[in-house]
């Protein structure tokens, strides 16, 4: 157990290390989010709506279309190298390897979701008078859901012919339920509701992040294997 | 070829007296919302089974289409 | 045509017992479906008395219902296959999966375009958020991704492993999805043919109807389904007769 856990860190750490030295995905994924934020204030009229209304869409809107750019290179590096054929002879399960992936994805993307945060905050005055905590988790077990399929989609999407294009086709319809039970328990939060009306919406999350976290690992193989 | 011919021409003059006794079964069909949008619906029934047997038929010839590809290409061998 | 073709011993020269028995099941059963939809027009557009509320637009549903049966059946197939396929690696799994995908893509288009044409008059929109018909919306994303996945790599084999993954996890995800749409507001669309004990717009005849509908629309999908199983055996059996030749010729030289 302890040996299959040392495998996840090291291909975490190993994914981190790089894009901490070259910081090729966090500066797209950032700067995204400051120009998404950037438009969108150019794009809502003020005077009819009240961003506050609106907030929590805009975040789970500038999460998934950000986070997709990031996550779709999760494996460009190992498929130009020609890493992946290293990896897959060393004694590493396929499943700790994903799970490794799925593990600095989420790392890098909650960076980025708090950059969202204090963006959105800072551009459209919003006020949060809920749950921090409750909003903590909303939005960890949201993003543990995108990652977990985007990752195992983004396998398929370098392996193919039609590359990145792929992945929204793939991945929108099925991040529905993270779209809306995210969506739904943020603007609730934002309105200052109590945490009993988001519970519901947490525990679908939790259930959604933890069947693709399952599934996604097992199916992994399918994916990657020659 | 001729078997194809006749088979058309029975198809369409079935498919026009089809046409001809929907129409009079439709125009006594008479409760008063039916009559109200009796004019629009008849088109919509009328637009759905062409939809059906259009997606159908589309398949069928897809099909076909594979298996006549197969048996070219057991010819060319 | 396509009976003739089928009935003067197929493609293959010798043809197992199992192709020919199959090979019969396309024609039988193809010829029992033309034969029950025939009756099914005749039911649909003669028989049956007109709906008392929704008028002449309510005779949409005689293949509406039937379609979404066939379009369910269709990918609970290919998951099904799917998963079994992963698992054993059996090829035949894969052309049944993808028989399936066909079928279920075909008939959720036919649930998706005949729906809204009802709907028009009888909710007075042409769309609606409607739980049902969002779910059929999404399901028909998700399953353009699956033929999208299989054709898009360069090895044949690595695009079914793909598809079955694709079909694997929208299966999982359909019960999520549908937990979502069924959180907008819904108008009514479960009560009006799903329960059979609702006098008022089931009758008899009405249910007769339906029932010759799910029985033809069964009949066709059990013909067209092997049909398009037996075919892509066929694609299977010339392609490995294709990649063997050359090997044999190198070693004829």
């Amino acid at each position: 157990m302890m040996a299959y856990l040392q495998f996840v860190w090291a291909i975490a750490r190993k994914d981190l290390l790089v894009e901490f030295r070259t910081h090729e995905r966090l500066t797209a994924m950032g700067a995204f989010t400051v120009l998404v934020g950037l438009l969108f204030s150019f794009a809502i009229d003020t005077a009819l709506v009240r961003t506050q209304d609106i907030a929590a869409a805009l975040i789970w809107m500038t999460i998934i279309f950000g986070g997709l750019l990031g996550m779709g290179r999760t494996f460009r590096m190992e498929e130009q190298d020609g890493a992946l054929s290293g990896i897959l002879q060393s004694p590493i399960p396929l499943d700790a390897l994903y799970l490794g992936k799925v593990l600095a994805n989420f790392i890098l993307l909650s960076m980025m979701v708090a950059l969202v945060f204090v963006v959105f905050t800072a551009f459209f005055r919003l006020q949060f008078s809920g749950s921090v905590v409750a909003l903590l988790g909303v939005v960890s077990l949201g993003v543990l859901g995108f990652v977990t399929l985007t990752t195992l989609f983004s396998a398929m999407a370098s392996r193919s012919t039609m590359g990145e294009s792929l992945l929204p086709v793939l991945v929108f319809p099925l991040l529905i339920p993270v779209v809306r039970f995210g969506t739904q328990a943020t603007s609730r939060l934002y309105a200052g509701r109590p945490i009993a009306e988001v519970s519901g919406d947490l525990r679908l999350l939790a259930v959604f992040a933890i069947v693709f976290t399952i599934a996604c690992a097992w199916l992994f193989r399918f994916v990657i294997e020659e | 070829m001729m078997a194809r011919k006749w088979f058309f021409r029975s198809t369409t003059v079935v498919l026009v007296l089809f046409l001809v006794r929907v129409n009079s079964a439709w125009a006594q069909a008479g409760t008063p919302l039916g009559e109200q949008t009796l004019g629009r619906a008849y088109w919509h029934v009328f637009t759905a089974y062409a939809i059906l047997w259009l997606l159908v038929l589309g398949w069928i010839i897809s099909i076909v289409r594979r298996l006549r590809r197969v048996e070219e290409r057991l010819v060319q061998e | 045509m396509l009976l003739l073709r089928w009935s003067d011993g197929g493609v293959q020269s010798g043809g197992d017992v199992n192709q020919k028995q199959m090979q019969l099941g396309v024609g039988v059963l193809g010829a029992l479906g033309v034969v029950s939809v025939l009756m099914l027009h005749w039911m649909v557009f003669f028989w049956v008395p007109t709906e008392s509320t929704m008028g002449v637009v309510q005779r949409i549903f005689y293949i509406h219902v039937p379609a979404w049966w066939i379009a369910f059946l269709g990918f609970g197939l290919v998951a099904l296959c799917s998963a079994v396929y992963l698992w054993l690696g059996d090829e035949r799994l894969d052309r049944a999966a993808v028989a399936g995908a066909e079928a279920g893509m075909i008939f959720t288009t036919v649930g998706l375009l005949t729906g809204p044409l009802w709907g028009r008059v009888a909710w007075g929109t042409w769309w609606e958020w409607e739980p049902r018909l969002t779910l059929a919306l999404i399901l028909w994303f998700i399953y353009l991704g699956y033929f999208l996945v299989r054709k898009s790599t360069v090895n044949p084999e690595q695009g079914k492993r793909f598809a079955a993954v694709v079909g694997i996890i929208g299966v999982l995800d359909i019960p999520l999805i549908h937990i979502s749409v069924t959180w907008f507001r819904s108008l009514h669309p479960e009560a009006v043919i799903l329960s059979a004990d609702n006098p008022m717009n089931l009758e008899a005849s009405m249910g007769a109807t339906i029932g010759v509908g799910l029985l033809a629309f069964t009949l066709i999908f059990a013909s067209l389904f092997l049909a398009r199983y037996l075919v892509s055996g066929y694609e299977h059996e010339l392609d490995l007769r294709d990649a063997a030749l050359p090997v044999e010729q190198g070693a004829e030289a």
